[in-house]
């Protein structure tokens, strides 16, 4: 990679002309936006309405403010990434962003690597990124490129074959810094790769989950009610359920026929699919939607109940995992958050998210920590974490600095 | 048992017979009217089947009017509900034990008269056409000891039938017993006597892994054969088809030929096996009996036109006491007469005792 030439520009300098660059791509009739959303739509298989949600969800939060906000809070200023900066009771520091980074993201929803990406060349960094052949992060770079042009010489975004491609080894070899999104085979795989020293941040695969106490729930206003159970159906269904921030199993205390709760999910169910419809399904995740669906059938005929919605499942197995079934949210009936913590501890399930209906709520925060999860956010929110929050339980660019501290 | 459900039994299983004994004589007329009428019979008999098939607008005032009509169950279901004619009183349960969900499933039949004559026919027209006498060399779990082993009831009827006398295994719970093996191989070969190896895909790479580690290959007498079944999807380690049957060849000194793989599924009763055709490469393709019949079928369970992938559904007349036809997830596609498997799907389940070979890989 070539030697940097952000060095030379300011922090801020950088926060902006990323942001301003967001702030082109938040408009969703930006032509190079619409030309991603084309080919994201190709490589993924989501709907429009799916993929403008992501973009708009991915540039909005990309302001100068947030920016900026999320620096100061990880390395106490935004001027530590500029040269040495007096830090009271502590050494004068300098937050000297490492040499390399490279991001590995072939196995991810819509432009999860943008995001750190962004935070390695606001601590200047030179970047490469791996990423999905549908041209959304060189679209974006391009759109650096046109606010500054000093990127051009610091941040490429291609794709190439993984595994034993020798091209990937020696850049992966090179850096000093290697974020990666995979499975648990592919991570241990680049880890392999890496130098001794380089910092490994990796991200596998993990699932979110939602807790609502049923009666809690009936006892609120139609307003907040309609609120939560939409932003239920939203968690579950954008990106089809993938990702882990998707709704991946929700679990219900006191759920009692009184409460109307399944009904009403159902019809915020359906009213959602309209507003982001499925996605296209590759033979293998069709056919297991079709045998659960079957499966759902069959379990209905057993008990004389109605049949299912196809979108929810009932009471699985408890001591099984969640299907992670494209669009199909498995409800776990329990007593309370025991219940779900033993059920995660059993499964061992990584949990990335706990959707509740208050996150201020000690209980839901107790429950948070005693699953392991890294983040709780209420229902409805789980698909758009704030830029300021840690991803994955991990700062946003600590990571890419390495301090200077003059004694 | 009612005298109504014992005759209607024994009039079906004995139409059965007579198919599995002249194949030939199933053609596609009788292949309907004989499943229709083991389908009604579930009807009567088989309570969990029958609130199904009710759900589905099916009753003994609609029966199904094309093979593809007849409801298919999913495999899961297994897990959910015993599904027989006879409840408890079954004369064999196989288990779906250790799948990769951790939940198993039981598969009930009445006799196991239906099974071992379906089995044994499958069998011969697959591995035996030239009426081989061999011995049974087994990597598969022992059915003395573990009975719920549809794979090990299977190659434990098949050995007892048609095999030599002098038929050993080699897996006693996880252990693999790779001397044991070669000490058997090594006495086939100074007899001069064929052998069938059957084992699991898994429990074929651990002893290939085992052999390779002392240096050791023996090339088992002309005419052996060997037969593999289970697969790596879902699994810790994956090997493919091409590397799996190259080194089999190799340190066996079979011929492509011989390697057969075999496709079932403990919810059935009857197998799939490569295609005479299709063994001289290593693109295989599945034929099965005359009374199983894959049909390929889109996510709404209509059936695909040949040559389009989809999920494959069983309907298997050897079923008779539990469900005729079975939904899968396993991918596939049916080109000129033969099914050809894609694969088994993520959260798909390994027939029989997969992971038991896989815990004994890690041991061995």
């Amino acid at each position: 990679m070539p030697k940097t030439s952000l060095r030379a520009l300011s922090a801020r300098a950088i926060v902006t002309a990323i942001a301003d660059a967001a702030d082109r791509w938040s408009d969703a009739d930006f032509p190079p936006r619409v030309r991603a959303t084309k080919t994201i739509e190709a490589r993924t298989g989501y709907t429009t309405p799916v993929v403008e949600y992501a973009l708009d969800r991915l540039f909005f939060s990309l302001t100068r403010e947030a920016l900026e906000a999320t620096i100061v809070d990880e390395l106490g200023s935004l001027a530590a990434l500029d040269g040495f900066v007096e830090r009271r009771g502590r050494p004068d520091g300098f937050a000297r962003g490492v040499d390399r980074v490279i991001i590995v993201s072939s196995d991810t929803t819509i432009g999860v690597a943008l995001v750190p990406a962004m935070f390695a060349l606001c601590a200047k960094s030179s970047v490469m990124i791996k990423d999905r052949n549908d041209t959304l992060l060189s679209a974006f770079i391009d759109s650096l490129i046109e606010e500054r042009p000093e990127f051009a010489e610091t941040v490429i975004a291609q794709t190439w074959r993984g595994g034993d491609d020798p091209r990937e080894a020696k850049l992966l070899g090179s850096a000093d810094v290697v974020v990666a999104f995979g499975g648990p085979q592919a991570l241990p795989a680049i880890r392999a790769h890496l130098h001794p020293d380089a910092t490994f941040v990796p991200f596998g695969h993990r699932v979110s989950a939602g807790y609502l106490d049923a009666q809690a729930f009936a006892a609120r206003d139609d307003r907040e009610r309609r609120e939560l159970l939409e932003g239920i159906a939203r968690d579950a269904l954008l990106y089809d359920g993938d990702g882990c921030l998707s709704l991946h199993a929700l679990f219900v205390a006191n759920l009692t026929p009184e409460t109307g709760f399944v009904d009403a999910l159902v019809a915020a169910f359906e009213r959602v699919a309209v507003e982001f419809p499925p996605g296209v399904l590759d033979a293998a995740r069709a056919a297991a939607v079709a045998s659960r669906e079957l499966l759902g059938t069959f379990r209905a005929a057993q008990r004389d109940e109605p049949a299912p919605s196809p979108m929810l499942d009932l009471a699985p197995p408890a001591d099984a995992p969640p299907a992670l079934l494209p669009r199909v949210l498995p409800i776990y009936p329990v007593g309370g958050p025991a219940d779900v913590a033993r059920y995660m501890e059993g499964q061992r399930l990584q949990v990335q998210a706990l959707g509740v209906a208050d996150p201020a709520d000690p209980g839901a925060r107790a429950l948070a920590e005693a699953i392991g999860a890294v983040r709780v956010a209420r229902l409805g929110t789980m698909q758009a974490p704030p830029l300021g929050g840690h991803h994955g339980g991990r700062p946003r660019i600590s990571d890419f600095i390495r301090w200077i501290d003059a004694e | 048992m009612t005298a109504d459900y014992r005759h209607e039994a024994d009039a079906l299983d004995a139409r059965l017979q007579a198919v599995i004994a002249a194949p030939q004589t199933l053609d596609d007329d009788a292949f309907l009217s004989l499943a229709c009428a083991i389908f009604a019979h579930q009807m009567r008999w088989n309570a969990p089947y029958a609130a199904y098939a009710r759900r589905l607008g099916f009753g003994p005032d609609r029966l199904p009017e094309t093979v593809a009509d007849i409801p298919a169950v999913p495999s899961a279901a297994f897990k959910e509900a015993m599904l027989s004619t006879v409840g408890d009183r079954a004369a064999i349960r196989f288990e779906t034990s250790g799948t990769t969900q951790g939940r198993g499933g039981v598969h009930a039949l009445e006799t196991a008269d239906i099974y071992d004559a379906a089995l044994l026919a499958g069998f011969d027209a697959a591995l035996l056409d030239d009426g081989a006498r061999l011995r049974y060399l087994l990597l598969v779990p022992d059915a003395a000891k573990r009975p719920q082993s549809s794979l090990g009831h299977m190659m434990a009827v098949v050995a007892a039938q048609r095999g030599d006398g002098h038929t050993a295994g080699f897996i006693d719970g996880d252990t693999l017993d790779v001397d044991g093996f070669l000490a058997a191989a090594r006495a086939a070969v100074r007899d001069a006597q064929p052998v069938c190896v059957a084992t699991t895909a898994f429990a074929l790479v651990a002893l290939l892994d085992a052999l390779d580690a002392r240096e050791t290959q023996i090339a088992l007498p002309p005419g052996s054969r060997l037969m593999e079944t289970g697969g790596f999807k879902g699994r810790t380690r994956v090997v493919s088809r091409e590397d799996l049957y190259t080194r089999t060849a190799a340190t066996f000194g079979l011929p492509l030929h011989a390697i057969v793989a075999e496709y079932g599924m403990t919810e059935l009763s009857s197998q799939y096996y490569d295609s005479h055709a299709s063994r001289t490469t290593l693109d295989r393709r599945k034929a099965w009996p005359a009374w199983l019949r894959p049909i390929i079928v889109d996510p709404r369970g209509k059936p695909l036109p040949d040559g389009i992938v989809g999920a494959i559904r069983h309907v298997d007349l050897a079923n008779r006491s539990s469900v005729v036809a079975i939904e899968t997830e396993d991918l596939g596609a049916i080109v000129d007469g033969e099914l050809i498997l894609i694969g088994r799907e993520r959260g798909a389940e390994l027939r029989g005792c997969s992971l038991d070979a896989e815990d004994l890989a890690a041991r061995a």
